[in-house]
């Protein structure tokens, strides 16, 4: 059997390694190469020129405050949302749910966007709003700034740290928290002591997830920073690349390696942390006992601050988007704005041909991608969780490799990867670039769903003779039934507004919806851009009310089988 | 020779029928449309956008399906270089910046082509045998008209760097953004009579604090919306955007300038008659016209314009192509003058 | 402490239909004893732990620990749990996977406040009592069912409380480990001068640990007593099947005479252990295996004595388990390991008349 685990290590090992390596050992060759491409004459020149800019210091301190504070905010926003939803009393459970996912929806962009006409200190509405309120001479907000940049940056995080969170959140033994408050502990000191330390590997796995998201992010530093004048990696990177014709990719790789450096580094922190085996297994079989805590007085309070979340993370962004897809141009919302709205930009994209085609391919993209990425994904977390062989390590620091590079670089990767492939220039070769990209949003909401499932319900099912594969099929994958939902979620979302790799990779035939709507925003066609952009928040929706509905179908199926062998 | 002349000249080639003698001749083209219908299609790497209405012309005109990509000039050159090399570039026809065509030229990467259609295009618009410009992607400042009175509004470059539009100015950012940074260089070399004077008004401009946004695509909603009054932008998305309330300057006889936009037929086309009928296409005055009239751009075509108030009295030239190490150079010098 | 409930009761409603969960439960629970609730699953044995420890809130009634009255609806009163200080070993044992074992068993002194010294010396003491000195600086998850049982008890000892819960706390364990550990338990809790209420299901743990015994059915107490009266003097037909394995014949009481109470049933006439029944009632005959004395052979004339056939004999370890049938019904015996009986042989039985139970109807 050990044999067996070793085999499946290796062989994933493989798989992952193929998938990931390739792009990103491209860049390395590059930013050792003179020239543009990735092979040619060794040099070390860009490292040099890379690493010796002395505006690079000031942008490092920038990048560590906005991903640090982007990525905190998005996580302690998540664990109070998932607290809230899974363990109390508070009103209007399903607004928590939507805000979770919605905010996966809107592509990165359309929402800096948003919110740059929401608060930007000349005009932006909420400004407007409280400048005329309180009659304030200048504007109370400037979004063009680094707690702005954090802010928005945080709230796009968000579901993905609430998607790892809530289910172990939700999976949570109470009794351990019941048995605090026994022995004389209050809710808050339980909550300190026992809930939030029980739940670190969750936490820390989404805490590790967001930094490095945030470190590769590019759309909040490109709307906000920019006008803020605010420079961090990402837009760093950009201007990199960006002055003159032809770009210097292998410089902006020999950047993008520490940034590498750094996820991988904070991986293996993370996995040390977490390192001991049955440590947190917390789920038992017949842990059943959902106790709310009551919040009392707070009750209504708190349940006004999560409307006003959802208002701020939902309501403002995608209202700015359905205001801006009617009116013929960007216009500050007046009696004049409203009486010259038409259908004229839904009517424009619907009668083109290469939207229809693109929202085609990402949907199919969103659908097939994420199923092929979540089974992947599923043998991954089994072998990082539950086998720990000795490649569990490597295998898990593989799945960050793409990912954790920054986006505008590693879709060069990928095509210096692919024209070497049959596969260039083919769906196939954005479904595959993806499923490498993300497939930390799959293996994560899995891994932490596998942390929560107790070794004994393996084993008991190994003792009554199943095979390690009905093992996995029967036991352990409806208790995942959770993660599995989430990982499918964040992968389908995210596939089916995925840019940065498609903009490098889609061709004739290939085309998708981001890099159609990048289209749009090159030419500053935000009518256009926003209907397109509604379009595709309605398919994300229909994506995940299809997951979760099939999910709730398994999961009453499997608790079935479960109260049946009990 | 002067341009007028050469064009003159072709004129009475084509009147006096020595159109045979060209390197293309037109009696040709016959037998390229068959052969591009043979083919089936032609693909084109543009970064050029909101050119669909003009491919789907070519389709319904010609019978052979254009498949048009858009790859951002910031990615075009790895992009082609990337598929050359694997002998998989997919394209017949590209079209970008002058500089970059001149880029996949020294690479050995573009065919040589004259268009007949491009006869009466100026000479300079045909810098060597292969590459073939059509337009210019000009630069100016818009405003907004509803918020900025024609009396107010700046009436040349200079007025740009008066206090009066501090905190009021949007414009990509010139330490990074390619064309803007040729633009100002630009400015330089054909505007402002000395560097000092030009200098002058660049750290005016700057004084002004600008917001800084990553490319022209933003520069127009910021303007439509009033949040900033005056941008560095491209006059077409008057047209693009109306009815936004988008005027443009300077009126006052001072010249516009643009980096050319240059087409090219690439070497190993896998479909080489449809390449060179797309390119006759897309250099022809129906093409020009879509261009003009649907996209506002402004074409080499004779006599086709834009339909924006006043743009076809109006003087619009290219900029000297400046190459990557100019530009950083440049680029750096304006992070120092309008970050530092 | 004593523990006193009245009129508890609390209803769920899972999945649209509604669960008498506690139906008007009164009872009172001797301080400085070992109180078990029993009985089948679901009846509510852990609800009403729960509600004494204050983790449910109940629908009515009230519930007092000592004087203090802690949760009673008509008073408007719910001191929260974790001001109750009481002691709980729950089900899973609900050990801090986060945490040594010393911080688990520290955890209660220090959420007190008490200072570090006394806590070192505390938790010492009780980790000696359990039996795990050593291990205090052990990761909690790395410890045997057993071990980990033992942390959850010294954790809830260690505090001194006056009352301590226990929630089917061997129910984890293997059955060996689970004999060794009852044992202990009750040698541990005799020591201690506090009030244990113990729920379980298995009445083998219950009458060989409690002092009394409430034996519940369907969120209500119906019968409390000491493990003797419970096994072999319970009053009601439900409780004498639970407790242990019984014949269960529906009798009629003919009337009272010497001193016992004489029915009629399938079996035959009996005269049973004394029970003030008026003649002509419905009762139950309740015999004990163990009390169905096998002969070989065709009845001898006496009371309480009856004829069948064995119709099986099964060797279950210690005794022979007979079934025997005698006048259409099915009675089950025990007899010795040396036994020469066989299948299809005739046997009569005799039982005693203090060991013929009547319990109700
Ligand atoms: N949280 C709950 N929600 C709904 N029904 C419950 C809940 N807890 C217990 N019940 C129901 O209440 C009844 C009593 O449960 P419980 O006290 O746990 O029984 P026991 O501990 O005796 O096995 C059972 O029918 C059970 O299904
Ligand atoms: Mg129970």
């Amino acid at each position: 059997m050990n044999d067996r685990s070793a085999r499946l290590t290796y062989g994933l090992i493989a798989i992952v390694g193929a998938l990931t390596v390739a792009p990103v050992a491209m860049l390395a060759f590059g930013s050792f190469t003179a020239g543009l491409d990735a092979f040619g004459h060794f040099t070390l020149a860009k490292y040099v020129a890379a690493y010796t800019d002395p505006a690079l210091l000031k942008v490092l301190g920038n990048t560590v405050i906005f991903v640090v504070g982007s990525t905190l905010l998005a996580t302690v926003l998540a664990l109070v949302l998932a607290y809230l939803n899974t363990r109390t009393d508070i009103p209007g459970k399903f607004l928590f749910g939507v805000l979770a996912i919605v905010p996966m929806m809107i592509p990165h962009v359309l929402f800096s966007v948003a919110w740059a006409l929401l608060a930007n200190p000349s005009n932006g509405l909420i400004n407007r709003a409280l400048m005329d309120a309180f009659a304030l001479d200048s504007a109370p907000f400037d979004i063009y700034s680094l707690s702005g940049m954090i802010l928005v940056e945080g709230l796009l995080n968000m579901p993905i740290a609430y998607l790892i969170i809530a289910p172990a959140m939700a999976s949570f033994d109470v009794s351990l928290e019941e048995s605090s408050r026994v022995f004389g502990a209050g809710t808050w000191r339980t909550l300190l002591r026992i809930t939030l330390p029980v739940l670190r590997p969750a936490i820390l796995a989404a805490f590790v997830l967001g930094i490095v998201r945030s470190l590769a992010s590019y759309a909040v530093p490109r709307v906000l920073g920019m006008p803020g004048r605010v420079e961090v990696l990402a837009t760093y990177l950009f201007e990199m690349i960006s002055v003159g014709f032809a770009p210097d990719y292998g410089k902006a790789a020999a950047l993008g390696m520490s940034a590498l450096a750094t996820s991988i580094v904070l991986i293996w922190v993370y996995r040390s942390l977490t390192s001991e085996g049955g440590r947190f297994v917390t789920i038992s079989s017949r842990g059943w006992r959902p106790t709310v805590v009551p919040l009392g007085r707070m009750r209504m309070p708190l349940f006004a601050l999560v409307t006003l979340l959802s208002f701020i993370v939902i309501v403002l962004p995608v209202a700015v988007l359905a205001y801006t897809s009617f009116v013929p141009y960007s216009m500050v919302p007046s009696m004049q704005a409203f009486a010259q709205m038409s259908w004229r930009h839904w009517t424009e994209v619907f009668a083109d041909a290469t939207s229809l085609l693109a929202l085609r391919n990402s949907v199919f993209l969103a659908v097939v991608g994420a199923t092929v990425g979540v089974v992947l994904s599923i043998f991954v977390a089994y072998v990082i969780v539950k086998l720990r062989t000795r490649g569990a390590a490597l295998l898990e620091s593989l799945t960050y490799l793409s990912f954790s590079f920054p986006g505008i670089v590693i879709g060069v990767g990928f095509m210096w990867f692919f024209v070497h492939t049959p596969l260039y220039a083919t769906l196939t070769a954005l479904l595959v670039g993806y499923i490498a990209t993300y497939l930390p949003y799959g293996v994560r909401p899995l891994a932490s769903a596998f942390v929560q499932v107790h070794a004994h319900l393996e084993e008991s099912s190994l003792v009554c003779g199943a095979s390690r594969m009905t093992t996995m099929r029967r036991i352990i994958v409806p208790l995942l039934i959770p993660g599995v939902v989430a990982a499918w979620i964040l992968m389908a979302t995210m596939f089916l507004r995925e840019l940065t790799l498609s903009v490098v990779l889609s061709r004739p035939g290939s085309e998708v919806l981001a890099v159609q709507i990048l289209g749009f925003a090159d030419d500053g066609l935000w009518g256009k851009l926003s209907a397109l952009g509604i379009v595709m928040i309605a398919i994300s929706t229909a994506l995940v009310l299809l997951a979760s509905l099939v999910g709730r179908w398994f999961a009453s199926g499997a608790k079935a089988r479960l109260e049946a062998n009990a | 020779m002067p341009p007028l002349d050469r064009r003159t000249f072709l004129h009475l080639a084509g009147g006096a029928g020595l159109a045979a003698a060209l390197p293309s001749a037109l009696a040709a083209e016959g037998g390229d449309l068959a052969k591009a219908k043979a083919e089936g299609r032609a693909v084109f790497y543009a970064n050029i956008t909101a050119v669909e209405p003009v491919v789907a012309a070519f389709t319904a005109e010609t019978g052979v399906k254009g498949e048009y990509t858009r790859i951002s000039s910031s990615k075009f050159v790895s992009t082609v270089v990337t598929e050359a090399q694997a002998g998989k570039l997919l394209a017949d026809v590209v079209q970008a910046p002058l500089p970059v065509l001149e880029l996949l030229r020294e690479k050995g990467i573009l065919a040589p082509y004259r268009s007949p259609a491009a006869a009466g295009f100026p000479d300079w618009s045909r810098p060597d045998d292969s590459i073939q410009m059509f337009g210019i992607e000009y630069v100016s400042y818009l405003y907004n008209k509803t918020q900025v009175k024609d009396a107010d509004a700046p009436k040349r470059y200079e007025d740009l760097a008066d206090a009066k539009w501090k905190n009021r100015i949007v414009m990509a950012d010139p330490a990074s953004h390619a064309s803007t940074i040729s633009w100002l260089v630009g400015l330089k070399e054909k505007v402002f009579a000395s560097e000092n004077d030009w200098m002058t008004f660049v750290k005016g401009l700057a004084a002004n604090r600008p917001m800084f946004v990553a490319s022209f695509g933003p520069t127009p909603a910021p303007i439509e919306s009033g949040e900033k009054a005056i941008g560095i932008s491209m006059p077409k998305y008057i047209v693009t955007k109306a009815p936004a309330p988008l005027a443009w300057g300077p009126r006052g006889g001072q010249p516009l300038l643009g980096t050319p936009r240059a087409m090219a037929i690439t070497a190993k086309a896998p479909h080489p008659a449809a390449a060179r009928v797309f390119m006759d296409f897309w250099l022809s005055p129906k093409a020009a016209g879509m261009l003009a009239k649907d996209v506002g751009e402004y074409v080499l075509t004779p006599g086709v314009f834009p339909p924006i108030d006043g743009i076809h009295a109006a003087k619009v030239l290219p900029i000297r192509d400046l190459d990557d190490a100019e530009i950083q150079k440049w680029g750096a010098q304006f992070k120092q003058i309008f970050k530092g | 402490m004593e523990i006193r409930v009245e009129g508890l009761t609390k209803h769920y409603v899972a999945e649209g239909r509604t669960v008498k969960a506690l139906d008007r439960v009164d009872l009172t629970i001797p301080a400085n004893r070992i109180f078990t609730l029993l009985g089948p699953s679901g009846c509510g044995k852990t609800t009403l732990l729960r509600c004494i420890v204050g983790l449910e809130t109940p629908d009515d009634g009230e519930i007092r620990i000592g004087n203090e009255v802690v949760w009673s609806r008509a008073r408007g009163v719910a001191v929260p749990t974790e001001k109750r200080g009481l002691g709980m070993v729950f089900q899973t044992y609900a050990i801090w996977p986060h945490m040594s074992v010393f911080d688990n068993v520290a955890y209660p002194l220090q959420v007190r406040g008490v200072d570090r010294a006394t806590i070192a010396k505390k938790v010492a003491a009780a980790l000696q009592f359990v039996q795990l000195v050593g291990l205090d600086r052990r990761s909690a998850t790395r410890l045997s069912g057993g071990q980990q049982q033992r942390v959850a008890l010294a954790r809830a000892l260690v505090a001194e409380p006056k009352v301590i819960l226990f929630d089917e706390p061997l129910s984890n364990l293997d059955a060996k480990l689970r004999e060794e550990t009852r044992k202990e338990l009750k040698r541990f809790l005799g020591e201690l001068d506090i009030t244990a209420v113990y729920v379980t299901h298995d009445r083998v743990e219950a009458l060989a640990l409690s002092d009394s015994i409430a034996v519940m059915r369907a969120g209500s107490i119906v019968e409390i007593g000491s493990p003797q009266k419970i096994y072999f003097h319970a009053d009601h037909r439900f409780v004498a099947d639970f407790i242990g394995r019984a014949n269960l014949i529906p009798a009629t009481v003919r009337g009272q005479a010497d001193g016992l109470t004489m029915i009629d049933c399938a079996l035959g006439a009996f005269a049973c252990a004394p029970r003030e029944l008026p003649p002509g009632s419905e009762a139950t005959l309740c015999l004990r295996p163990e009390f169905l004395h096998l002969h070989e052979g065709a009845t001898r004339p006496g009371h309480n004595v009856v004829t069948g056939r064995i119709e099986s004999l099964a060797f279950v370890g210690e005794v022979y388990e007979a079934e025997i049938r005698a006048a259409d019904l099915l009675l089950l015996a025990r007899t010795g390991p040396d036994t020469a009986l066989r299948e299809g042989d005739t046997v009569s039985l005799a039982v005693e008349p203090e060991h013929c139970l009547l319990v109700s109807a």
